[in-house]
């Protein structure tokens, strides 16, 4: 027996496969002949707020969706500019980001919404967070619940 | 009154033509004088799987365009009694099909005729949509592969809201589904979607299942309709699925791998 053969073996059938992908694409897809789907427009507006208080080059946000059986992960990958491009908060009461504070942020492989591990809890009036180097993606996970 | 039959899949090369065919056929055979239609201008077909191709001679264009009568566009089939064929434009494309134009010769088709079945061509645009919106019945062909699944439900979609039914709040389209190229043998190993699967992710109920069968590609090499060729048994399932969409109480078969018989396996044995 090759190898391929045991891994065929030990894999479920495609069948299974192909059943699980039609249902997951197709009640997304009736739905959307239903009501017009508010992802995009949810992107955009995410976007739209991010950029207020960073400038962000386009080209460097990644915006990934995974729809799933039960949910869709809108998972965006932005990568933040040197520090001096981080704009100043508009409300005066919430200082800006200090050398002392640059943490890395969201730096889980996947960053879905709900790895909340790594959060920082004291600082959460901080707008954005730079890790040492000046640069740092973040990861934002939103899920839309079917 | 006669019944507007469309035969539509969305996705290509499912089977609508050799279906067609088949079931216009099978209608015949039991009393009812059917025409069959072929709906994709410009990729004439329908003529050759029923072997009527050396006598087109006016088509389904030229009537809708008055430059010929309906009655000698019309072309009776020599084998059967009560089928007739009306052939497409091999010349023209698509934009031929007016929907004013269509509903002229299918009303004057169904004062006629007991069954009118449309062979739509494939995809969402212009001529599946005219082939499927005065339908009464659609029978949704299919094959048990995810592209052709995904298709089929976006045309019951099409069909749910783009038919003359639809757009005119009167009873809706009935929709059954024909699950044609099934392979039992693939599906007892894993590797192809069951009619169960596919029964429920469409959610339409089950007129017939074609298996995939070497006789499909005879007939069509003669110009016969394979629900001719009694002895297959791709023939007898779409016998079977005709009897069914006539309303009678068929039981499925050729959905289980053939058993092999006590004789072959005794064979085996000593072998
Ligand atoms: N049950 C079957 N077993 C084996 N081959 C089949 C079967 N049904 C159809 N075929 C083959 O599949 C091919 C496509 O069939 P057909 O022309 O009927 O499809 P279609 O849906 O009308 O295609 P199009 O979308 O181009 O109009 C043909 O070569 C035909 O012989
Ligand atoms: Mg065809």
């Amino acid at each position: 027996m090759s190898i391929f053969n045991f891994f065929r073996a030990a894999a479920r059938p495609s069948a299974v496969q192909a059943k699980e992908r039609l249902q997951i694409v197709m009640a997304h897809e009736r739905a959307g002949r239903t009501g017009p789907d508010y992802l995009p427009m949810l992107q955009q507006e995410l976007l739209s707020v991010i950029a207020k208080y960073i400038d962000i080059d386009q080209n460097k946000v990644e915006v990934k969706l995974d729809r799933g059986g039960d949910c869709s992960t809108l998972e965006l990958n932005i990568e933040l500019p040197s520090r001096d491009a981080v704009k100043a908060p508009k409300d005066p009461g919430k200082p800006a980001a200090k050398p002392g504070d640059a943490k890395p942020v969201g730096g889980s492989a996947n960053g879905k919404a709900g790895d909340k591990d790594d959060e920082d809890e004291d600082d959460s009036s901080e707008p954005v967070k730079l890790a040492a180097g000046g640069n740092a993606l973040t990861n934002g996970g939103i899920k839309k619940r079917r | 009154m006669g019944k507007i039959i469309v035969m539509t899949s969305g996705k290509g090369g499912v089977g609508k033509t050799t279906s067609s065919a088949a079931f216009a056929t099978g209608l015949a055979l039991r009393g009812f004088k059917t025409v069959v239609i072929d709906f994709d201008v410009g990729l004439r077909n329908l003529d050759l799987v029923m072997g009527c191709e050396r006598r087109v001679v006016f088509d389904f264009i030229n009537v809708i365009n008055g430059e010929a009568k309906l009655s000698q566009a019309l072309i009776k089939d020599k084998r059967i009694e009560n089928l007739y064929i009306l052939p497409t434009s091999q010349t023209r494309d698509k934009d031929a099909l007016t929907k004013e134009g269509v509903e002229k010769v299918l009303n004057e088709l169904t004062k006629e005729f007991d069954y009118v079945l449309c062979d739509s061509p494939a995809g969402i645009e212009r001529g599946a949509l005219m082939s499927l919106y005065f339908a009464d019945h659609a029978i949704i062909v299919t094959n048990p592969e995810v592209s052709s699944v995904r298709d089929s439900d976006r045309i019951l979609g099409v069909l749910n809201s783009r038919s003359r039914r639809a757009e005119q709040g009167l009873e809706p389209v009935t929709q059954q589904l024909l699950l044609t190229r099934y392979d039992p043998e693939r599906v007892e190993r894993g590797e192809m979607l069951k009619v169960d699967d596919v029964l429920e992710i469409l959610a339409i109920p089950l007129l017939g299942v074609i298996p995939e069968s070497q006789a499909v590609l005879r007939a069509s090499n003669v110009g016969m309709p394979v629900i001719l060729d009694e002895a297959s048994n791709a023939g007898q399932a779409y016998t079977d699925s005709v009897s069914r969409f006539l309303g009678e109480d068929v039981e499925h078969r050729f959905v289980t791998p053939q058993k092999k018989g006590l004789f072959s396996r005794l064979l085996r044995r000593t072998a």
